[in-house]
């Protein structure tokens, strides 16, 4: 009985066109992680601040808490 | 301020920080693109005995990687771009301060309307009350109104100093001889810290830099009664 001949030559380039589209389609993967997980998430937490900030009342809270020097706490 | 095991920024207090934060993370998403794909490569590349000796060109090749870091710059560029003009709009400030970088404290001089100009020396550490940050505290804060656009004049009277205040996304050479323009505008009221960025001698880092924002009419306040000290 005889075994098939085995490839010889173009081994390195059958890796190459195993391994490229995996690593593209990783890094494509990883840069869709970092914009999902952190980027958009990001700019959300930002948006969502803002949308109902009510910046007399958080002066208010943070000037009774004393960490003004130009305006000092009422005490109420 | 920062915080013990800070990596990213400190929050935004202003809006172009706000900017620069979300660039910050586009650009960090190119670049963890970038890395992916090289250290894949190079894992695969070095667990193998295979090689070939025998390629010595290939034009398709080259054009891809000619073409695909070019278009990567481009998105780069772009977003940059677009910030660095919107940092020199015309903003048309309220109020004009003067920082002016000394051996080795800040002094400030709001001259609009009255001369009221006063210095900013660190406090010590064991000058410190509970509560308060070490190398970030001064005796005098600048104080400025929230939610109004303020232009600061930097230059130094010495030596090369830096007025740089991380949540708000300025950072401006204090230059002697020479009057740098800065602007920002404080989203919210809070006290910001800020240190020297530029070596200036023994000292370099024990002239911090403290934002105080708050309403109007309290900076109205405090400004008539520094003036009443003075």
């Amino acid at each position: 009985m005889s075994l098939p001949k085995p490839a010889m030559r173009g081994l390195l380039a059958k890796r190459l066109r195993f391994h490229l589209p995996i690593a593209f389609g990783l890094s494509l993967i990883a840069a869709a992680a970092f914009k999902f997980g952190v980027t958009e998430p990001r700019k959300k937490a930002y948006a969502d601040f803002y949308k109902h900030y009510d910046s007399m009342k958080e002066f208010s809270a943070m000037k009774e808490a004393g960490i003004f020097e130009s305006v000092r706490p009422t005490g109420k | 301020m920062a915080h013990p095991t800070q990596l990213g920024f400190q929050d935004a207090a202003s809006p172009v920080m706000e900017e620069l934060l979300h660039f910050h993370d586009h650009a960090l998403m190119i670049v963890f693109l970038i890395s992916t794909l090289v250290l894949y490569i190079i894992i695969a590349m070095v667990s193998t005995k295979l090689t070939n000796k025998y390629i010595l060109d290939s034009q398709e090749i080259e054009i891809v990687w000619t073409i695909l870091p070019a278009v990567i710059l481009v998105l780069i560029a772009l977003p940059s771009l677009r910030i660095l003009y919107l940092m020199d709009e015309i903003n048309d400030p309220h109020l004009t301060i003067k920082a002016m970088g000394h051996q080795w404290y800040w002094s400030y001089e709001y001259t609009d309307y009255e001369n009221l100009g006063f210095d900013s020396y660190m406090v010590p550490t064991q000058d410190l009350a509970p509560g308060q940050f070490r190398l970030l505290e001064t005796d005098h804060r600048m104080v400025v109104p929230m939610e109004s656009p303020v232009r600061i004049l930097v230059s130094a009277e010495d030596v090369l100093h830096s007025w740089a205040v991380p949540s708000l996304g300025v950072k401006m050479d204090a230059v002697p001889g020479r009057l740098n323009q800065t602007a920002f505008i404080a989203s919210r009221p809070g006290v910001f810290y800020g240190q020297c960025s530029e070596i200036c001698g023994a000292n370099h880092s024990f002239m911090p830099i403290v934002v105080e924002a708050v309403p109007l009419e309290h900076f109205e306040n405090w400004s008539s009664l520094m003036l009443e000290d003075a």
